[in-house]
């Protein structure tokens, strides 16, 4: 394990340290009775909750602004076709209530030193400027500020103040103020009542023992970019399926109207381009993303719920239906809701001038002939890959990466959450590609080994 | 159980739900018509009532207000009922002096294009709920203690693995394994993907370690022939098979590890017609050697052939509807081994399926190999005769656009995966419901895909869907943490929306005692008459105790007939309902 790196940060650092709380019986060999979570989507989130049930006090460290992830951003989700939202938001209340889960959000792994049973982990928290304590979210700031940025957690298609939170059921509710869009007007510092703004605001590090560790930090979209010929970037309605994903939310930047970002008329027809960035070793993805058919379907079912005369196209190479329940949802599409499903991978989109439609162009490869299909939408349905920093904070804990770029687990049957480092481990998608269900189940099972770890020594 | 009941005082709040309700229901209109009814002292409304600032406003109103009954008109209680629930508490009042109208489900969603309709209805609800809340009475929040000892039905790989996690976590676990091994289907397997060993080398370390580890307790030959109870007080009964022997076990929780068993096809494609016809079950049983034998004449194999999907992704079949999930990657992976033996591998698929880490490599590998992939149509499946003893295979390829004909000296069936042949007594000894893929049902698809309906009871691995073993270990340790979860704490908490039995109404009739699907009721005999008690850890409020009672003697807590009576009233007669109003 490297030892800690110099704090990055050159202004003032407070020093906190924290000794754990209750826990099952004292421990034989002295192990720190915390874990550190790295990541608040929904694989960290379970991880955190099964330790924190047990007993252990959990230190879950996320660097956006609220916990949630991926799964918060979602419109709908398969196989059901249950509300993202509706599902993930007791969850998010459910972990920060814990009264042994310590949420550090806006916050960064700084370093950590020492070995199984006692880690010595330092976090930077970043200044949002807002304090945590103070501010009760109700959001008067944000109407009073005049500077309007598109919006992160809206794929960048909404807007919104530079003082804000990404989404209504952000966790904490703590607003944030975006230094590099903030003119210090100073009006949401007149609007808050409760003085909770605090525009001299530091960087704070934070630093606590820990026995045991959990990577949760999933995954980031391939860049459709690099699909030159499928115009994403270029082309105002080829979007991709997390634009899609925000575009059809009520709670997102239209609404829950689906547009055409060009003209804001309605799509009669939507092609669905699948394994972008997957099952590609020219482009560096030979895996398979795992998640993206069914993301797909589920959009294109989506899409003819909004508007059932919409026609509605899936361009696929196989149609990966493995999970439970998945099968069955499939058939649904093709039979219920009548999707089309075509097998053949996207070669090029280009786009009509003179009507403004897309033209796709593919190999039907069931009949061996290529064809030009007219859409009025394209959705890139993009491969994952692992999230950008992952690497660093491999390096960080000392864990070993696979080639690609995931963390890599000691063994598929004997050791499937276990990092090389003992002590660490991993789940959801910073292991791989996984679905909800298989990232909650990886969080559970990450948690019981680090609790095997904190309660070595004794039972609780 | 009932307070000396103080003046309600009624708080309404309303929800917007994003775009969900106010997109379709009006809501100010609704907010308005709250303020004149009965008791109400504040009606009011937010974005989102279950975000951080939704809650805090419902916790500062209750203050300010003293409000002592709180109406939220949102979605389906079965999402944040608790999450309200726990606001009125934070806020110091009982959290059954809560009610939740559903605007949403009931109301924006199915009204979706009558938004004056929806309104109306929106109004309606709420007026009733006004009325019920008014009824509302505190109840106790009580608790159960959990024994720190879990049974585990199942030794094959899931039920191994969550044992022996258990175990190391310093909680006993009682393993239970019909068969005289333990070990499950993966002891068989001589290869097993996407690993090189073989599924001996995977099993055997984890029965060592489970046959000496000093808190597992390893029941061989053994079955669960009676079980009851409830969340953390279950007690279960097992036979020996060998023995005769019973034994009880008192258990805090369980996981269901009763995987599944692997599809014998007969009637599809002469499977049991001719002995070269073996599913990739058997040839994963197959001891490994240098060739690759024929089972009818022990001659070596120079042509084989797989055929995708016996017996899965049939539509309409029930029990076949689902995918099979390992096989794609299980056929990659011994069609790629097996190349090297033979001199030519067809497989015949409708989708390739090799999704996990690693899996997609295999089909790669096999494809380098030459292995020849040929995909069928979903509606025109391959067609295999035999004749004169040879095998013949006759099929429609959708990529060249041909029809296809081959002869292989073997032929394997990849097959589904389905539940094992007694998953209904299982499932009734359990309480557990099942899927249309005939596996159990998780407590939630997606965000607790470990627990059951059965509060207490865990599924993991091939009982809860089909999947692989390298899955299933995964399962098994998440459901153990679910497990371990219940047994640190010691305790659970339990509902008090349960039904209770006045003794002197109850007429001792059964009645209540056959109508419970629970089998909460049972007669006290310690009275004289008996008379019909309710165990309230297993009472799930379902009420039809109190319907099907002929003496009215049955309450249930939390829906009395007054509180749903006076809904109706409130229904009925709006006029009525619209004097006072104390705000
Ligand atoms: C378009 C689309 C649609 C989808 N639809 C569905 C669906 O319908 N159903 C379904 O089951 N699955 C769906 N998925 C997959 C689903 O999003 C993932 O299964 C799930 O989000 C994985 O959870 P996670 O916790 O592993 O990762 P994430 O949700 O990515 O969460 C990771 C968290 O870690 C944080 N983090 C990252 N790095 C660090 C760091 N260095 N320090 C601190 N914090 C860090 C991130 O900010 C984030 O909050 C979809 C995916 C896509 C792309």
């Amino acid at each position: 394990m490297p030892a800690a790196a110099k704090p990055q940060s050159s202004r003032k650092v407070a020093a906190r340290s924290s000794r754990t709380a209750a826990k099952p019986k004292p421990a034989a060999k002295q192990v720190a009775q915390a874990a550190l979570v790295v990541g608040g989507g929904v694989a960290g989130m379970q991880a955190s909750l099964d330790l924190a049930n047990q007993g252990f006090k959990v230190y879950l460290v996320e660097k956006s602004p609220s916990i949630g992830g991926r799964m918060a951003m979602l419109d709908k989700t398969f196989p059901t076709l249950d509300c993202s939202a509706c599902i993930l938001t007791p969850r998010l209340s459910e972990v920060a209530r814990h009264p042994n889960i310590k949420l550090l959000t806006y916050t960064d792994l700084e370093g950590v030193i020492g070995k199984v049973g006692n880690f010595k982990v330092r976090v930077i928290k970043r200044a949002r400027y807002v304090k945590e304590e103070l501010c009760a979210g109700c959001g008067a700031c944000a109407k009073e500020c005049p500077v309007e940025v598109p919006n992160e957690f809206d794929q960048g298609l909404g807007f919104r103040k530079a003082i804000y939170v990404g989404f209504p059921q952000s966790t904490p509710s703590t607003y944030t103020i975006d230094m590099e869009s903030c003119i210090k007007c100073k009006r949401c510092e007149r609007a808050c009542e409760r003085k909770a703004i605090d525009l001299e605001m530091e960087d704070e590090r934070v630093e606590f023992d820990v026995g045991a560790i959990i990577i949760a930090t999933g995954y980031r979209l391939f860049d459709v970019r690099r699909y030159y010929r499928l115009g994403y970037g270029r082309l105002p309605d080829v979007i991709n399926a997390m634009e899609y994903e925000r575009l059809i939310n009520a709670a997102g930047p239209t609404q829950g109207h689906l547009i055409r970002l060009s003209d804001g008329k309605t799509p009669q027809s939507i092609g669905f381009v699948q394994c972008v960035g997957a099952r590609d070793v020219n482009k560096g993805v030979p895996y398979c993303s795992r998640v993206c058919c069914m993301y797909g379907i589920k959009n294109a079912v989506m899409a003819k719920e909004h508007n059932p005369s919409t026609d509605v196209t899936i361009y696929y190479a196989d149609i990966r239906a493995f999970g439970k329940g998945f099968e069955e949802f499939y058939e649904m599409a093709r039979t219920r809701f009548g999707v089309k499903f075509l097998r053949g991978r996207a070669a090029e989109i280009i786009e009509d001038v003179r009507t403004g439609k897309l033209h796709l162009r593919a190999e039907d490869t069931e009949t061996a002939q290529p064809q030009e299909f007219e859409h009025d939408m394209v959705v890139i349905c993009p491969g994952i890959q692992p999230p950008d920093d992952l690497d660093k904070i491999a390096e960080k804990l000392g864990v070993a990466m696979s080639n690609d770029g995931y963390v890599d687990v000691v063994h598929r049957y004997f050791g499937p959450v276990d990092t090389k480092m003992p002590g660490i481990f991993v789940c959801g998608c910073a292991d791989g590609p996984k679905d909800i269900p298989d990232s909650v189940t990886a969080g559970s099972a990450a948690a019981m080994k680090a609790s095997i770890i904190l309660a070595k020594g004794g039972a609780a | 159980m009932m307070t000396e009941k103080a003046e309600p005082r009624i708080g309404v709040f309303v929800c917007h739900c994003g775009h969900n309700i106010a997109g379709v229901v009006d809501v100010a209109k609704v907010v308005e018509s709250a303020k004149s009814l009965p008791h109400v002292v504040l009606s009011t409304d937010h974005m989102f009532m279950c975000s951080d600032a939704g809650q805090q406003l419902i916790k500062d109103r209750i203050k300010e207000q003293k409000l002592n009954r709180v109406v939220v008109a949102s979605c389906s209680p079965r999402m944040h009922e608790p999450t309200f629930r726990r606001v009125v508490e934070d806020a110091g009042l009982n959290r059954y002096l809560f009610d939740q109208v559903n605007i949403r489900e009931h109301v924006s969603w199915c009204h979706m294009r009558q938004p004056k309709e929806a309104t109306d209805k929106a109004i309606d609800l709420v007026r009733m709920s006004v009325a019920r809340a008014a009824e509302l009475e505190s109840l106790p929040i009580k608790s159960v203690s959990v024994t720190p000892r879990t049974l585990v039905v199942g030794g094959g790989i899931a039920g191994l693995r969550a044992s022996l996690d258990i175990a190391d976590r310093g909680f006993e676990a009682v393993l239970v394994e019909r068969m005289p091994e333990l070990g499950g289907h993966v002891r068989k397997w001589t290869h097993l993907f996407p690993a090189d060993e073989s599924g001996e080398q995977i099993i055997a370390p984890l029965v060592r370690q489970a046959e000496h580890h000093k808190l597992v307790r390893v029941m061989k030959d053994s079955e669960v022939v009676e079980f009851g109870g409830y969340i953390g007080n279950f007690t279960a009964k097992i036979k020996n098979h060998k023995t005769g022997m019973v034994k009880e076990v008192d258990v805090g929780t369980v996981i269901v590890a009763t995987g599944f068993e692997p599809f014998r096809p007969f009637g599809y494609y002469e499977y049991g017609q001719h002995p070269d016809i073996i599913t990739l079950a058997e040839l994963q049983e197959m001891t490994p050697r240098a060739d690759l034998i024929r089972p009818s004449d022990g001659k070596k194999v120079k042509k084989l052939a797989f055929i995708g999907c016996v017996g899965s992704r049939e539509a309409g079949k029930l029990g076949h509807e689902h995918c099979s999930r390992h096989c794609c990657s299980a056929v990659a992976k011994a069609a790629a081994d097996l190349r090297d033996r033979v001199d030519e591998v067809v497989i015949m698929y409708q989708d390739i399926r090799t999704y996990g880490r690693g899996h997609e490599e295999l089909h790669r590998l096999a494809r380098s190999k030459l292995v020849i992939y040929s995909k069928f149509p979903k509606e025109k499946k391959p067609v295999v005769q035999i004749a004169n003893g040879r095998i013949r295979i006759t099929w429609y390829d959708v990529l060249s656009g041909d029809n296809l004909e081959y002869e292989p000296d073997l032929l394997v069936l990849a097959s589904a995966m389905i539940p094992p042949a007694d998953v209904a007594e299982t499932s009734k000894m359990f309480s557990l419901t099942r899927s249309a893929d005939g596996f159990f049902n998780p407590e939630h698809i997606k965000l607790a895909p470990l627990t059951t309906h059965t509060a207490g009871v865990m599924i993991a691995g091939a009982a809860q869907a089909a999947k692989n073993a390298s899955e299933s270990v995964v399962d098994a340790s998440g459901a153990a943490a679910k497990a371990v979860g219940l047994m640190a704490r010691g305790n659970v908490e339990i509902e008090s929306t349960v039904s209770h039995v006045i003794p002197e109404l109850c007429s001792s009739c059964h009645t209540c005692v056959t109508a419970c699907p629970y089998g909460a009721i049972a007669m006290d005999t310690k009275k004289s008459p008996p008379v019909a008690l309710v165990t309230e850890a297993k009472c799930k409020g379902c009420g039809t105790c109190a319907a099907s009672c002929p003496s009215s003697a049955i309450i249930m807590y939390h829906s009395t007939d007054e509180q749903i009576l006076t809904m109706v009233e409130a229904y009925l007669c709006p006029s009525t309902q619209t004097t006072g109003g104390v705000a």
